[in-house]
């Protein structure tokens, strides 16, 4: 990257800061920048998983029906009492399995499977090897289900929140159920129910942190492999320990992450509550 | 039955790892609840230089996941034990996973507590810590007479909210800390007993069922002392502890 510099700027820089330019834009570092994209992706695909099973499980949540209600009760309280690390290695590992008992089903012949007893998977053909985008996209289905049932909580509230007589007055109008659901319901959940998603948002993008136990070589395993001692000279730079060096990077990064966030969503509710009263006085 | 025998076989095996879990959670609440309570009134504080070190403590650590500053923290230890610990004679001490553990533990809660107690601490109304300083009352007896009693007792449900995630955090820390012989917790039990047979299902589930255990207790136990905390207001109709993750 350094001859990609303008000679006068080269020039300019001096020996020591061209060094550490070069060092910070070798191969190794220029590929721990891009797999920042492994992050973005997993908090934004799981962002619209948690939203579209938030919204199914409010949907059951506030069901008529006891079996579905019971269900999504049960959805939304798993997370009182499991940690979200625990689902988000126990889903990505399940779903293989059922794909590969599934696949056993067809491909293994009776006899591998006598074969293999107590083996997983059944016999070798039904063996599915994940690349790191099949386990980046378990990973955001399995952000979507611990989050969404945050998310579901969320905005089953906001539902109850919009104001008894708004919906009186679109019943009075001869708004049928469904149409007083997503009119006006739906419409007008939404300021009452970001700040809450904001919060749900923040605690997402916190735990993109873990990918790299799903072995995707994410941000945090970059930094541990760049920060790693390095004592051979035909390895790139000699220098220490530096790890500590690369998580505060991490650090700052997620913290700013949080900090725009929170900008975004601050102007997304003040763009969702323009012309209410309520966003007013919350302002 | 098999799969019974099964079940019971994990539950056994995994009782000796989950005190691991609740030691790690355990060790850090004292510390990390009196750090957060200094926290707290620092960012209240109108000194600047206080009020901005807690603001920056408390953002950097609730607006950056644990499992990095397991990391960080954990490697920054490990790079200060040639030039400290050692010559110091403590790194027994400082490289072990049983006092770093809590130790990062208590710095993430204390962030987490400082910003509920700081809520908590505007909601105290003016004329009571007017009236106490009316009643000649000196700065530390304001606070243990007006403001800490009412700070308690407004932070007690979020409180509680955030010991049960302070216990779930503990499933992280034998992700990034060595484990020694069988200083195992559920997590990583759960994980070697998979690696064994690949039966996922099993492990995690018994794993989760640990996890959902004490985390009902807890919820119990800290329910308990807040009836004793109110039992001098009138009963509303609902005081239980409603549960709420981590809000920021």
């Amino acid at each position: 990257m350094v001859d990609l510099l303008p000679a006068w700027l080269a020039d300019g820089l001096g020996d020591e800061a061209l060094f550490w330019f070069g060092y910070l834009t070798d191969g190794r570092h220029l590929a721990w920048y891009s797999s920042v994209q492994f992050t973005l992706i997993a908090a934004l695909l799981g962002g619209l998983c948690a939203l579209g099973f938030g919204l199914l499980g409010a949907g059951m949540v506030g069901s008529r029906a006891l079996p579905v209600r019971l269900f999504g009760k049960a959805y939304v309280n798993m997370v009182r009492g499991v940690p979200d690390v625990l689902f988000f290695l126990f889903f990505p590992l399940a779903f293989e399995q059922g794909v590969e008992w599934m696949a056993s089903s067809v491909i293994c012949s009776p006899e591998d499977i006598a074969a293999n007893p107590g083996r997983w998977p059944p016999c070798p053909a039904a063996n599915w090897i994940l690349g790191t985008w099949e386990y980046l996209l378990l990973a955001s289905v399995s952000l979507g289900i611990v989050y969404g049932a945050f998310t579901a909580n969320v905005i089953h509230g906001a539902l109850n929140a919009v104001p008894r007589g708004q919906i009186e007055a679109a019943r009075a109008y001869g708004f049928s159920a469904s149409q007083v659901f997503w009119r006006i319901r739906v419409r007008q959940m939404w300021i009452y129910a970001l700040p809450g998603l904001s919060n749900v948002w923040l605690l997402l993008i916190k735990a993109t942190a873990l990918l790299s136990l799903l072995q995707i070589v994410d941000i945090v395993s970059w930094a541990g492999r760049l920060g790693a001692p390095n004592f051979t000279p035909s390895a790139g730079l000699v220098h220490p320990d530096w790890r500590w060096y690369y998580y505060l990077v991490l650090l700052l990064f997620y913290v700013l992450l949080t900090f725009l966030s929170e900008k975004g969503f601050a102007a997304l509710t003040r763009w969702a509550g323009r012309g209410m009263a309520v966003a007013e006085a919350r302002a | 039955m098999n799969l019974l025998d099964a079940i019971f076989a994990d539950i056994a095996l995994m009782a000796r790892p989950a005190l691991f879990n609740i030691y790690f959670a355990f060790a850090a609440i004292p510390l990390g609840f009196l750090f957060a309570v200094l926290l707290a009134l620092g960012k209240a504080s109108h000194n600047r230089l206080t009020s901005a070190f807690s603001r920056g403590y408390i953002y950097a650590f609730r607006g950056s996941p644990f499992f990095i500053q397991l990391f960080m923290i954990y490697s920054l230890v490990l790079s200060l034990n040639i030039p400290l610990w050692r010559p110091w004679g403590i790194s027994w001490l400082m490289l072990s996973p049983l006092f770093l553990g809590p130790a990062i533990l208590m710095l993430n809660t204390a962030a987490y507590t400082a910003e509920i107690l700081y809520g908590a601490l505007r909601t105290i109304p003016k004329g009571e810590v007017e009236a106490g300083r009316a009643f000649g009352m000196s700065r530390l007896q304001q606070f243990r007479f007006v403001t800490w009693p009412h700070m308690i007792r407004i932070a007690w449900p979020a409180y509680t909210n955030e010991v049960v995630f302070l216990f779930h955090a503990t499933a992280l820390v034998y992700f990034t800390l060595p484990v020694i012989d069988n200083q195992q917790d559920l997590m990583n039990k759960a994980r070697e007993l998979f690696e064994r047979d690949y039966n996922v299902f099993l492990h995690f589930s018994v794993a989760a069922g640990y996890f959902l255990a004490i985390s009902l207790v807890i919820f119990f136990i800290f329910r308990r002392i807040y009836r004793r905390l109110m039992a001098h207001l009138p009963a509303e109709p609902d005081r239980r502890i409603r549960y709420a993750p981590r809000w920021l």
